[in-house]
């Protein structure tokens, strides 16, 4: 039986990148810091504070997502959202997924036969 | 905000680039409240739930490095081979050079025996720290700055010999004689303090000719410590190679010449030592230890000589 720590490694290294694609997707619709984190876990997308929030500022300062401080509430937040080139790299990476998955699925019925 | 948060927050934006304090400061402040109010509105309270949440959020200093997109290690992946293979590189040769050189220095200047080998190796000591930490601050710098290295790509041709198994030196036949050497190289300072002739008053007496320190026997002394870094080469290139076995000849010819000569010049015993051995004494005696010296040295100079060439060609052959 493999030990715990080698599935978790294997888990991580799958799940990595899927938070920026998530990411991307939910911010189509803009949200803050907080209420993505909550978005993406009740999805399936578990994603440590510590690692989304710097995440957003860097797809930020890549121009994948626009931001704009909202001062309506009591408290100000910063809302995301995916811009158009946030949106057409997203189109290439959903693409890529797609892809895989069908190279995956075609892999594991070429070795079941 | 309590103060909690407050040092949370400083020691978070004190790692990270100024000119983006305030923002990440005001986002950051905000999303901790919201991630407490998530807690509190499950029914925490207010101090458990700040500590939680910030013991999620971890190391401030780690959260800035991810801020800042910072690099969490000295020397990465893409330098760290190249660094290794450098630093090996410098300290299997520079550090003893170096160290050889300022001894022989030391003694042709007219030290003792025991400062010229203390320098030595006083020296060989500092070369190694300083070697190893301007090696390694360049690398960091380099890793810093994300500077392009333009390393040579990897090739084929890189790749060491084949080395079957019965082929290669075997680790015992490399040990053997790295020990002999280092035999031999002990002997030298311990003939001239802990001979076994001692003088009326007790003293040692030096078996070769104290004069010698001034500069053959450091120069001896360096010459064997090459031969301990030849023999090394030869182990890791798995047999004798033909620029190794002229390296060998080489070294072992600036052996044998000078010694031949201190020989035949008579300057390479202790005359005080001579005099202190009955023996020794008679003339003839003496011829005698000297012819055999001389011809000691010739011998195992053409033996090796023929051996090693001899197992060269047949390795090549």
């Amino acid at each position: 039986m493999v030990s715990d720590d080698i599935l978790r490694t294997h888990l991580q290294e799958l799940r990595r990148g899927t938070v920026v694609v998530a990411s991307l997707v939910a911010l189509r619709r803009p949200d803050y810091g907080y209420a993505l984190l909550q978005r993406l876990t009740d999805h399936g997308f578990p994603v440590d504070a510590n690692t989304l929030y710097p995440l957003l500022r860097r797809l930020e300062e890549q121009g994948l997502l626009t931001s704009e401080w909202n001062t309506e509430e009591s408290r100000p937040r910063k809302f995301y959202r995916t811009s158009d080139e946030g949106e057409s790299v997203l189109r290439l990476l959903l693409a890529d997924f797609s892809a895989v998955q069908r190279s995956l699925t075609g892999l594991i019925e070429g070795v079941a036969r | 905000m309590s103060s909690l948060t407050d040092r949370y927050l400083a020691a978070t934006l004190r790692a990270v680039p100024a000119p983006r304090r305030a923002e990440i400061a005001d986002e950051l402040r905000a999303s901790i409240a919201d991630m407490i109010d998530g807690r509190t509105d499950a029914g925490q309270d207010r101090e458990t739930a700040e500590r939680e949440v910030l013991t999620e959020l971890g190391n401030p200093e780690r959260l800035a490095a991810r801020y800042a997109d910072h690099r969490l290690q000295l020397i990465g992946p893409a330098y760290y081979l190249a660094w290794r293979r450098l630093l090996r590189l410098l300290l299997a040769t520079v550090p003893i050079a170096i160290g050889a050189l300022v001894a022989v220095l030391d003694a042709v200047d007219g030290g003792s025996v025991g400062s010229a080998i203390g320098v030595g190796v006083t020296t060989g000591i500092e070369v190694v720290v300083q070697v190893a930490f301007w090696v390694t601050l360049t690398f960091a710098v380099v890793e810093r700055l994300s500077l392009p290295l333009h390393l040579p790509r990897w090739t084929v041709d890189q790749l060491p010999e084949d080395r079957p198994a019965g082929r290669g030196v075997p680790l015992a036949d490399t040990a053997v004689s790295i020990a002999a050497l280092v035999l031999l190289i002990a002997f030298l300072p311990w003939q001239h303090f802990r001979s076994w002739v001692r003088d009326d008053g007790g003293d040692h007496i030096p078996v070769l000719d104290p004069a010698l320190w001034r500069f053959w026997l450091p120069a001896l002394i360096a010459l064997l410590v090459a031969e301990i870094v030849l023999q090394v080469a030869r182990h890791r290139a798995g047999r004798w190679t033909w620029p190794l076995v002229g390296a060998k000849v080489t070294l072992d010819l600036a052996f044998a010449v000078p010694v031949a000569w201190l020989v035949l010049t008579d300057r390479l015993l202790n005359p005080e030592f001579v005099q202190r051995v009955d023996w020794l004494r008679d003339g003839a005696n003496l011829d005698v230890v000297y012819t055999i010296a001389l011809v000691a040295v010739v011998a195992s100079l053409v033996r090796n000589t023929v051996a090693i060439a001899a197992q060269a060609r047949r390795r090549t052959a």
